[in-house]
C-alpha cells in the first residue's frame, strides 16, 4: 500500500459554503450533464446505426439528418452543463482530481482536442448531411467515436482519482503524464455500464424526435418510435448484464455497499433495477399499443428516477473508494454570505431567463 | 510538491500560454462581436440593407463556428491546462471564487444558448426578437467577461485580499476596472478584425467595400483608445512589477515592445483598409488577424511574465510555494520548507534520504519540485543555456541558487529547502551544463565578469550601489569585493579571484565616466 502522504493537502481557503450545498450542486448538475451526454452519444450512435442499417430506405437517412441537425446543440449542452459538475469536483475533490489529472495529463489535455474536432465534425455532418455525395455519416462517425473516446478518457480519469495507491507508482514511472487506469479492474465495466446507459437513453431521445415529427408525418415519426424505443428496451436489457459485470468488477467493500452494507446504496440499487425492469415493460406496452404519451412521458420519467439514482450511487461509491482519505470534516467552512446570496439570485434569473428564451423562440409549445 | 509536476519536455509554460492565446483572442471576439451582431442588425434593419443583412447571417454562422465551439472549448481547456500545470494555485482560486465561478457559469449558460438561437433563429424570428437574442446573448457574455476579468486581475494585483480573503476585495482589485475597459476596447477591435475576414471574401464589389468600411470602424477608434487605456492600466500595477517589462526582465520588456509595435501595425492596416475597402482580400484581413494575434498575445505574456515569481500575487508562487506560512498550506511555505527540508516537506519525492542518495538524482527531483513549473532544461526558458551563459560550475552555482529572490528583479521565488538540498540541486545542475571550476574562473575581462556574476541582480544606473557605493580606486574596490557578504549581508558568498576582481573594478570604473549620468543600459540578462 501507499504511504499515505502523496495526498495532497487541501489548499487554505475555507469552504464559502457548508459541504452539502456543494454535494448537492455536483450531483444535480452531475445529472443534467450525463443525461445531455446521453442524449448526444446515445442519438449519435442511433442514427449511425439507423443510417447504415437501412441503407436504401428513406426513413433510415432522414432520422440521421434529423438527429446530425440536433447534435451541434446537443454538444455544447453537454460541455455547458459538463463545466458546473467539473467546478464542484474540484471544489470537494480536488486533491485528488487534480492529482489523477496530471498522472494522465496527455490523454486528459487530449480530450480538447477531440472534442474540437467531434464538434467541428457534427456541425459538418448538420450542415452537409442533406446534400447528396457527402460524407456526412463518415464524418459523424468519427465525430461519435471520439466522443466515445472522450468518454474514456472520462472513466480511467476518474477511477484513477478515487485509487491513490496506484498514484506514486503510475507518477515515477512516467512523470511526463502518459498514464491511463488500464489496469483497473473495473475501468472497462464501468465504462461500458456508462455508454450502455447513453444507447439505452439515446433511445428515449429518439422517442422525443418522434413526438416532435408526430403531428407532420405520422409514418416516419412511427418508425422512429419503433426504433427508439426497441434500442432503449434492448440496451437496457443489456445493462442487466452488464451492471452485473461492473458490481462485480468492484472491490469487495465497495461491492457489499449495494448489497447490504449500505442500506441507502441498496435500496438506491433495487430503485435501479426495478426501474430499468419497469422502464423496459412499459415501452414495449407503448411500442405495441403505439401509446405515444408513455413512451414519451411515462417511461423518461421513470428513467429520470433511474438516473438520479444512479448518480447518487456513484457518489456514494467514489466516497466510499475515497474513505481512508476524505472526510467531509477535514473542510474548514465559512459561507462568503457577500457572494451566495447574488448567486442565487443570478441563478433563478438565470433560469427564468433561459425559459423565456426558448418560450420566445416557440421551443416550449406555447407559441 | 504537494502535488506531483507535471513533465513536459517543451515546456509546460509555452502549453499553457498556447492554449491561453488563443484562447482570449476568440474569448474577446465572442464579447465585442456579440455587440457587433447586433448593432449591425439594428443598421440594417433601419436602413433596410438586405445585402448587409444577408452577410450577417452568414457571418452569424461563421461567429458561432469560432466562438461557441472553439471558444468554449478553449476555455474549458484553460481549466483543464492551469489545472495540470498550477493545480495549488487552481484549488485556490477554485475555493476563493468558487461563488464567482458558479456566477459565470450562469452567465456563459445564458450565453450559449443566446448564440445558438440567435444564430438558428435568423430563418425563424421576426427582426425585433431577433435582435432581442442578440442583446440577450451580448450583455450575459460582457457579464461573464466581468466576472473572469475581476479574477485575473486579482491574480496581477492581489489588493487587500492577501490579508483579509474578503470576495469582493479581491475582486474589485487594483486594476479590475482599468484591465476591463482595456480588454473592452480590444474585444470592439476584434468584433471589426474578425468581421474583415467574411468581409473580404464578398464577391460583390459595392458589398464589400460597405462591409469592410464597417468594419474598419470598429478597428480604429478602439485600437485608438487602447494605449489610453493601457496607460490607466499600467498606472495600477505597482511600479516594481512594472520594472520587469521596462527593462529588468528582458523577455516581458521585449514582448511589451513586440505588444506596442504589432497594435502600430494593426491599427496601420486597418486605416489601410479603411482608405481603400474594396481592395481588401482575404490574404490581407488574415495579416491583419495575424498582427493583431501577436499584438494580443505579446500583451497576455507581459502580464502573466510580469505577474512573476507570483502566480496570485503575494500569495502564491509559481513552483506553488506559499509566500508566508498561513494556517492550512500543508506545509508549503517558503519558511517552513527551508525548516523542514524539501525532501521531508514534498508528497511526491522519490528520494528522502540525501545521505543514501546520489545528489544529483535528488537534485534533479528537486529541479522538477521547484524549477519545472517555469524551466525546461534545454528548451523553453531552458536552465542550460543560463548556464552556459554565465560558466557557473557546481559551487558557484549552489551559492547563486541562494539568491535566486534577487535576480532580475526579483522575478524567482527564493530557492526553498536546506543548504544541502541547494547542494544536490547544484550537483544535479552541473550534470546538466558541466563547467569545470577552472574554466569558471578563467574570465578575464571586466565585462564578462560582471555578465556571469552580476548581472542577474545588478544593472549599472547612476543611483545604483555599484556606481555609488564601490569605490572608484581599483584595488580598493578589488578588496571590498573580496567579501561580498560583508558588503550587504544578502549578497551572495562569491569568492572571485583576484584577477576577476581587479578586472571587474576596473570595467566598472569605465563604465562610471561612459554611464555614469545615464540611466539603466545593462539589462539583467546581461547581453
Amino acid at each position: 500500500m501507499m504511504p499515505p502522504n502523496v495526498i495532497p493537502a487541501v489548499d487554505p481557503n475555507p469552504l464559502p459554503a457548508p459541504y452539502w450545498v456543494f454535494k448537492l450542486l455536483l450531483l444535480v448538475t452531475f445529472f443534467l450533464h450525463i443525461v445531455a451526454m446521453n442524449f448526444l452519444l446515445g442519438g449519435g450512435v442511433l442514427a449511425l446505426l439507423s443510417k447504415w442499417r437501412s441503407r436504401n430506405r428513406e426513413g433510415g437517412n432522414r432520422l440521421f439528418l434529423d438527429v446530425a441537425k440536433r447534435l451541434p446543440v446537443l454538444l455544447p449542452a453537454t460541455i455547458t452543463l459538463g463545466i458546473a459538475p467539473l467546478l464542484f469536483v474540484q471544489v470537494l475533490y480536488g486533491q485528488f482530481f487534480y492529482t489523477s489529472s496530471i498522472l494522465m495529463a496527455w490523454p486528459w489535455f487530449l480530450v480538447l482536442v477531440l472534442l474540437t474536432i467531434a464538434y467541428y465534425g457534427f456541425y459538418y455532418a448538420s450542415y452537409r448531411g442533406g446534400r447528396p455525395g457527402g460524407r456526412a455519416g463518415e464524418v459523424m462517425l468519427l465525430s461519435v467515436i471520439l466522443i466515445f473516446l472522450v468518454g474514456f478518457l472520462f472513466s480511467n480519469n476518474l477511477t484513477l482519482s478515487q485509487t491513490p495507491s496506484r498514484w506514486a507508482g503510475k507518477y515515477f514511472a512516467d512523470p511526463a503524464g502518459w498514464n491511463l487506469n488500464l489496469a483497473e479492474p473495473a475501468l472497462f465495466p464501468r465504462f461500458l455500464h456508462f455508454f450502455t446507459a447513453a444507447v439505452a437513453v439515446g433511445g428515449l431521445f429518439l422517442v422525443f424526435v418522434a413526438l416532435a415529427n408526430w403531428k407532420r408525418d405520422q409514418e416516419y415519426a412511427r418508425q422512429i418510435l419503433q426504433f427508439g424505443g426497441k434500442a432503449f428496451m434492448y440496451a437496457t436489457m443489456a445493462q442487466f448484464v452488464v451492471g452485473i459485470v461492473f458490481l462485480v468488477s468492484l472491490p469487495r467493500d465497495q461491492r457489499m455497499l449495494f448489497m447490504g452494507d449500505n442500506p441507502l446504496a441498496t435500496i438506491l440499487l433495487l430503485i435501479g433495477v426495478a426501474g430499468g425492469g419497469g422502464g423496459i415493460f412499459l415501452m414495449s406496452d407503448a411500442l405495441r399499443k403505439e401509446n405515444l404519451r408513455a413512451a414519451a412521458f411515462l417511461v423518461p420519467g421513470i428513467l429520470a428516477v433511474v438516473i438520479a439514482c444512479m448518480s447518487v450511487m456513484r457518489d456514494l461509491l467514489r466516497d466510499a473508494y475515497l474513505k481512508p482519505y476524505f472526510h467531509p470534516g477535514q473542510f474548514a467552512v465559512q459561507t462568503q454570505w457577500s457572494v451566495l446570496p447574488l448567486f442565487l439570485v443570478l441563478f433563478l434569473a438565470g433560469v427564468i431567463l433561459w425559459l423565456g428564451m426558448l418560450k420566445r423562440y416557440g421551443l416550449l409549445g406555447s407559441k | 510538491m504537494n502535488y506531483p509536476v507535471w513533465e513536459v519536455a517543451f515546456g509546460a509554460g509555452l502549453l499553457m500560454a498556447l492554449v491561453a492565446i488563443l484562447h482570449v483572442f476568440v474569448s474577446h471576439f465572442a464579447v465585442g462581436g456579440g455587440l457587433f451582431l447586433v448593432v449591425t442588425e439594428r443598421r440594417a434593419r433601419r436602413k433596410n440593407d438586405l445585402a448587409l443583412l444577408e452577410w450577417l447571417k452568414a457571418h452569424t454562422r461563421f461567429f458561432v463556428l469560432v466562438t461557441v465551439v472553439f471558444g468554449a472549448i478553449s476555455g474549458v481547456g484553460i481549466w483543464f491546462t492551469i489545472g495540470l500545470i498550477g493545480p495549488t494555485a487552481t484549488s485556490n482560486l477554485i475555493h476563493a471564487y468558487v461563488w464567482g465561478w458558479a456566477i459565470e457559469w450562469v452567465f456563459f449558460f445564458v450565453e450559449i444558448t443566446a448564440a445558438l438561437l440567435y444564430l438558428y433563429g435568423w430563418d425563424k424570428l421576426e427582426g425585433r426578437l431577433h435582435e432581442w437574442y442578440g442583446w440577450v446573448y451580448f450583455i450575459a457574455a460582457f457579464a461573464s467577461m466581468v466576472i473572469i476579468n475581476g479574477i485575473i486581475t486579482f491574480m496581477l494585483t492581489s489588493g487587500s485580499w492577501v490579508k483579509n480573503h474578503r470576495f469582493w476585495m479581491g475582486f474589485f482589485n487594483p486594476t479590475c476596472f482599468p484591465s476591463l475597459a482595456f480588454r473592452f476596447a480590444i474585444a470592439l477591435a476584434l468584433a471589426g478584425i474578425y468581421a474583415l475576414i467574411t468581409a473580404s471574401v464578398q464577391r460583390d464589389a459595392a458589398l464589400k467595400a460597405r462591409l469592410v468600411r464597417w468594419a474598419a470602424w470598429w478597428i480604429v477608434p478602439s485600437l485608438a483608445v487602447l494605449p489610453g487605456l493601457g496607460w490607466w492600466y499600467i498606472r495600477w500595477i505597482p511600479a516594481e512589477v512594472w520594472a520587469d517589462a521596462r527593462g529588468a526582465m528582458p523577455t516581458a520588456t521585449q514582448f511589451a515592445w513586440f505588444a506596442v509595435l504589432l497594435l502600430a501595425v494593426t491599427f496601420a492596416l486597418a486605416l489601410l483598409a479603411l482608405a481603400r475597402p474594396g481592395r481588401v482580400r482575404l490574404a490581407f484581413s488574415l495579416l491583419v488577424a495575424l498582427a493583431a494575434l501577436g499584438a494580443m498575445g505579446s500583451f497576455e505574456f507581459v502580464r502573466e511574465s510580469i505577474r512573476k515569481p507570483y502566480v496570485i500575487s503575494n500569495y502564491l508562487y509559481a513552483n506553488s510555494l506559499y509566500a508566508a506560512t498561513i494556517p492550512g498550506d500543508g506545509g508549503f511555505s517558503v519558511d517552513e520548507v527551508n525548516a523542514a527540508g524539501i525532501l521531508q516537506s514534498a508528497k511526491w519525492v522519490r528520494n528522502r534520504d540525501l545521505a543514501k542518495s546520489d545528489p544529483a538524482a535528488v537534485g534533479r527531483e528537486i529541479f522538477r519540485l521547484e524549477c519545472e513549473s517555469c524551466h525546461t532544461l534545454d528548451a523553453y526558458r531552458g536552465v542550460k543555456h543560463y548556464l552556459a551563459l554565465r560558466q557557473w560550475d557546481q559551487n558557484k552555482t549552489q551559492v547563486m541558487l541562494g539568491s535566486l529572490e534577487f535576480m532580475h528583479n526579483g522575478v524567482m521565488p527564493p530557492f526553498a529547502g536546506s543548504n544541502a538540498e541547494r547542494g544536490a540541486l547544484a550537483a544535479y545542475l552541473s550534470t546538466v551544463q558541466p563547467v569545470p571550476g577552472a574554466a569558471a574562473a578563467e574570465a578575464g575581462d571586466g565585462r564578462t565578469v560582471f555578465e556571469q556574476n552580476c548581472s542577474m541582480c545588478h544593472r549599472l544606473s547612476a543611483g545604483g550601489p555599484l556606481f555609488k557605493d564601490l569605490p572608484q580606486d581599483p584595488s580598493a574596490a578589488g578588496k571590498a569585493l573580496k567579501d561580498l557578504t560583508s558588503l550587504f549581508p544578502l549578497m551572495p558568498d562569491l569568492k572571485l579571484p583576484e584577477r576577476q576582481r581587479l578586472a571587474l573594478a576596473q570595467w566598472i570604473n569605465t563604465q562610471r565616466s561612459a554611464k555614469g549620468s545615464g540611466s539603466a543600459t545593462q539589462g539583467g540578462n546581461g547581453k
